[in-house]
């Protein structure tokens, strides 16, 4: 009736990951009681979870973010404790339990903590800098979001029933496939990335159709945010390879579920073609997640150094370069596979000329600050910080990318190290600068300078003190993935990078101590003109949040910052320059629990695939088909905001902006 | 006809046109559009099945045939079903079109180039055995 | 004295931003587009990502082609009689496809329905086909868990044929819109996305049957 399963899917005989599963589903329970004792619940269906607005969306996918920041890193303490601990030892971790946890470690952390927190700070900030109203699918983006928490759900859901993958945070056959993977473990992980997959391809084909087709008046091409063209380059690289990761699970799935021979050693299947397809997906993936932090750069280096950025032409010219040569370099995740030369040699360059229009990009912002009264604000030490990182990670990419020296290096802990190098410096740090930047926007408050700063640096520093060692003893020969090691010269490194992942987590401990203080304090803090940094796109020309519209009418656009050219002529004038616009009532997407529903049984049908009970499948599939009927059967998709309400919204802005400009305290 | 909802408004005659809407002229000349892209396919699917078995065609050749016609009966789909032209309002609907070429030239032929190398380099002793007998 | 800079009430003869209608830019600066185009990009964009999905599987396909591990081949197993049909029910839906297309957009209820009705039926004949070529491969022991090649053989062509079973369900749902909620602009937008869905099936099944079946009815020697 159950499939496989068991009660003996509890680990009740692991201690370990019983006190984990135990701990999370006390945390999850009680703060379901809580919300539900506080009659937080109708207000949280009506204003969140049923919201088809891309803030509150986006908040979302930032908030799930974070949670899956700390599981993630929690795994890493822990990896970091065994290797601290493991010389000539057993450790605490027993090799099957480990295996666990690196694949956990990076699956969580690429697919539930970096796309969500990027694809959560494009859908709060790119349409408001287009100047629009909303994404062009609003109701697709909700259930973007569900599908992707519903990932999240099924790879926590191992911990407590039944166990994760033990092959890594990519499933390469044969380890992957049924007959030395009997387990659960890699079905979860498979059906979790799947339906996550499903929900991320939705969120790519969205964001290019807003960024094409629904932008404000005037705002062509050339005059959008730097970070909209970075939103386009990474949808379109996710429209790109999210396909073949589909395509390639679905095979390892054939193969474990139905035993085709994709990838199997017997009937003639071939492993090594799954490592190719796999990082055909598995190298654009990370120029998805980097592709919107360098636009976030964009962003912040230009506002605090109050200059316009450097050479737009260029900036947007490395973009799309970056996004076609992304995909383009993948062989050099398997120089050792055993291509030859001819064909290593092409790929080998390929990814040391991708390293160009980067390096034009850091150019560009280093000339932006040039010259510029930089404001080191804690966003702005961010951006700083991801510089000097990601230049040095970058450079050991290119090191790795001549095929000669991966020969010694592939999958040693410098390939870690390296690719720890960008994505922290490059993708954590530029979530951490986006999240401070556009925090006061999407809540009306701003964070807590000090306590962000104060983080930074320990992030910074822990960075470093952890992952240098990882280099060091990489060049020394210390592979990947070691549950043990008994070779002297490289437990001092291992201690070192200990006391740097504790620093690390006192970054982590003072960026929830910021939120937590700011929160307390944030009727102190509160951003009222909604212009807190002089910001110069045009999501700072609305309040602090904005109102679900955005913009009371939609501004016409005529230089590539609009806001600022208005914002100096009214400085200059000491009042507003544009007059009261004629207001009209406003059409907006209605809420919808399609999202919410669908994802409920994506989860349904997942975990009875992983489980094998056949009827619940069917049931989860009947479930999201009537779903989707349901949602295409509804009259009455939209409501209307009267042009009173509009007006009475707007005059506020204005009546606050007015105040800011002729110097008065705004009330 | 539903008003015009907000995501309607700011547009004017002749912006923008999307793959697979028919062009607005008469029914006859529609119809007959239509009917000239069955025809042609019709066409180029008998030449594909003749193709496959004649012995006109230089025989190495044959799948680099099917390859072109599969293409020209694809441009045909292309331009009488889903009304795809070079108007300047089809542009972007060309770019992503010439974008998911690319990526799917890439990864075929990627995949390919690759995978022959691999295999040749990494070939099991008995299929190497089974060559050489 | 007003800025130039921003103008907020709009020279109806010019169109936002002041570009005259009528030059189209293509580049989106004259606002939001018509909800029409942005469904039917969207829609576009959609496809491409399911062609990029498919050229996985067809890679796959092609890397796998001679691993039939002693079982049977390409060559002794594809009977083109069934090919050739299929192909030829499948174009004609998408002719029929292209009528219904014409009748939605002359809101004509009568023609809409026939259209569809006869587009579904040729559709089920194609997979009725298609079981029919499946079952008796699998009879015949050339099931796909038999060789690497029979397993991408029946993961490409079989993911084109689910497509066009969840298509023919999509096609059903439409028909009973249509009937029920009549021409609204929605619907019409839904119906247009279907319609591109259709075609490019037909699409991908060129593509199969010219470098699946076609070429892998050639005897080995002809082969690349």
């Amino acid at each position: 009736m159950l499939g496989k399963l068991s009660w003996q899917a509890v680990p009740f005989d692991q201690p370990i990951a019983l006190a984990a599963g135990a701990f999370v589903v006390l945390v999850i329970v009680g703060a379901l009681v809580w919300v539900a004792a506080k009659g937080y619940i109708p207000y949280l269906w009506r204003e969140w979870i049923t919201s088809v607005d891309h803030k509150r969306i986006g908040i979302m996918y930032c908030l799930l973010a974070a949670v899956m920041l700390v599981r993630g890193f929690i795994d890493a303490l822990m990896m970091r404790s065994q290797q601290a601990l493991a010389f000539h030892a057993a450790g605490y971790l027993p090799p099957e339990h480990y295996n666990q946890i690196f694949s956990a470690h990076g699956t969580i952390m690429i697919f539930f903590m970096a796309m969500p927190f990027v694809i959560g700070l494009m859908n709060f900030a790119m349409p408001l800098q287009l100047g629009v109203r909303d994404v062009a699918f609003p109701t697709l983006n909700s259930v973007s979001f569900w599908l992707t928490a519903a990932g999240a759900l099924l790879v926590n859901l191992s911990l407590v029933v039944g166990e994760f993958a033990r092959t890594g945070w990519l499933p390469y056959p044969p380890l992957s496939e049924l007959t030395y993977s009997p387990g659960v473990g890699v079905d979860y992980y498979l059906w979790a990335i799947q339906i996550s997959g499903v929900g991320t391809l939705m969120t790519g084909i969205n964001m290019v159709t807003t960024v094409l087709k629904i932008r404000a008046p005037g705002m062509s091409y050339m005059r959008m945010p730097i970070f909209c063209w970075t939103t386009l380059a990474s949808n379109l690289v996710i429209v790109a390879a999210f396909p073949i990761l589909t395509a390639t699970l679905a095979m390892l799935l054939l193969d474990r579920y139905v035993g085709f021979h994709f990838f199997t050693n017997e009937a003639g299947g071939n492993a090594m073609m799954f490592q190719n397809l796999i990082w055909a997906w598995g190298h654009p993936e990370v120029y998805i997640l980097v592709l919107p932090a360098f636009g976030v750069f964009s962003e912040v280096v230009s506002t605090f150094s109050g200059k316009p950025l450097f050479d737009r032409r260029s900036m947007i010219v490395a973009t799309l370069g970056i996004c076609i040569l992304s995909l383009c370099v993948w062989l050099h995740h398997f120089f050792t596979m055993g291509a030859g030369g001819d064909v290593n040699a092409v790929f080998g360059i390929a990814s040391m000329i991708i390293a160009v229009p980067t390096g034009v990009k850091i150019y560009n912002w280093l000339f932006t600050m040039y010259g510029g009264r930089v404001r080191f604000s804690s966003a702005m030490l961010w951006s700083i910080g991801f510089m000097v990182t990601f230049v040095i990670g970058g450079m050991t990419g290119v090191l790795l990318a001549s095929p000669v020296a991966d020969f010694v290096l592939h999958n040693s802990l410098f390939l870690v190290a390296h690719f720890h190098n960008v994505i922290i410096g490059g993708v954590v740090f530029g979530v951490f600068a986006g999240y401070t930047y556009w925090f006061p926007k999407a809540f009306g408050f701003v964070l807590d300078e000090r306590l962000g700063k104060a983080a930074f640096w320990c992030w910074f520093v822990g960075f470093y003190v952890t992952f240098v060692p990882l280099y060091v003893v990489g060049l020394e020969g210390m592979t990947r993935r070691m549950q043990r090691f008994d070779r002297p010269e490289w437990y001092p490194w291992m201690l070192v990078a200990e006391v740097g992942v504790l620093t690390i987590l006192c970054g982590i401990v003072l960026q929830i101590a910021q939120l937590w203080v700011s929160i307390r304090q944030r009727a102190k803090r509160r951003d009222l003109t909604g212009d807190p940094w002089d910001g110069r796109s045009l999501e700072w020309s609305t309040t602090s949040p904005p109102p679900v519209f955005n913009f009371a009418v939609l501004p016409v656009v005529t230089s590539d910052e609009p806001y600022w050219s208005i914002k100096q002529e009214a400085r200059a004038r000491r009042h507003l320059v544009t007059a009261e616009p004629d207001y009209a009532p406003i059409e907006m997407p209605r809420n919808s629990p399609t999202g919410f529903v669908t994802a409920f049984f994506a989860v349904v049908t997942g975990f009875s695939l992983i489980w094998h009970i056949w009827w619940l499948v069917i049931l989860g599939l009947i479930g999201a088909y009537v779903t989707f009927v349901a949602f295409a059967w509804r009259d009455h998709t939209e409501f209307e905001i009267p042009a009173e309400e509009v007006a009475r919204i707007d005059r506020a802005n204005r009546a606050a902006r007015a105040a800011a400009l002729a110097g008065e305290p705004v009330r | 006809m539903s008003e015009p909802s907000d995501f309607d408004a700011g547009s004017y005659v002749g912006a923008d046109r999307v793959p697979g809407q028919p062009e607005g002229r008469s029914l006859a000349l529609e119809v007959r559009g239509y009917l000239i892209g069955l025809g042609l396919a019709t066409l180029l699917t008998i030449a594909s099945f003749w193709a496959d078995q004649t012995r006109e065609i230089y025989a190495s050749g044959v799948a680099m045939a099917l390859l072109v016609l599969a293409v020209a009966q694809i441009g045909i789909h292309l331009i009488f079903f889903l009304h795809i032209t070079t108007d300047p309002d089809n542009e972007n609907n060309i770019l992503a079109l010439a974008f998911g070429v690319l990526i799917v030239c890439l990864i075929v032929f990627g995949s390919l180039w690759v995978m022959l190398h691999l295999n040749h380099n990494l070939m099991p002793m008995n299929q190497l055995m089974q060559m050489q007998r | 004295m007003s800025s130039p800079a921003l103008r907020l009430s709009v020279d109806p003869a010019l169109g936002p931003a002041g570009i005259a209608p009528g030059h189209v830019t293509g580049h989106g600066a004259g606002g939001p587009a018509p909800k029409r185009i942005i469904v039917g990009y969207g829609f576009w964009i959609f496809l491409l990502s399911d062609v990029i999905m498919f050229s996985a599987f067809f890679a796959a396909y092609a890397v796998l082609f001679k691993n039939t591990a002693g079982g049977p081949s390409a060559h002794e197993l594809f009977d083109l009689h069934s090919t050739a049909v299929e192909t030829a029910v499948l174009l004609a839906s998408t002719f029929t496809c292209g009528m219904a297309s014409l009748a939605v957009g002359h809101r004509n209820q009568k023609w809409t329905q026939i259209a569809l009705l006869v587009t579904g039926l040729l559709g089920f004949v194609f997979i009725v086909l298609e079981i029919r070529e499946f079952s008796s491969f699998v009879a015949r022991g050339a099931g796909p868990s038999r060789s690497a090649f029979l397993s991408s053989f029946f993961t490409l062509v079989g993911c084109h044929g689910i497509h066009v079973s969840v298509a023919l369900l999509w096609l059903g749902t439409m028909m009973a819109q249509f009937y029920a909620k009549g021409f609204r602009q929605d619907i019409r937008h839904r119906f247009l996305c279907f319609s591109l869905f259709w075609h490019a099936l037909d699409i991908i099944w060129v593509a199969i049957f010219n470098l699946v079946y076609l070429v892998g009815s050639l005897p080995p020697e002809l082969l690349p």
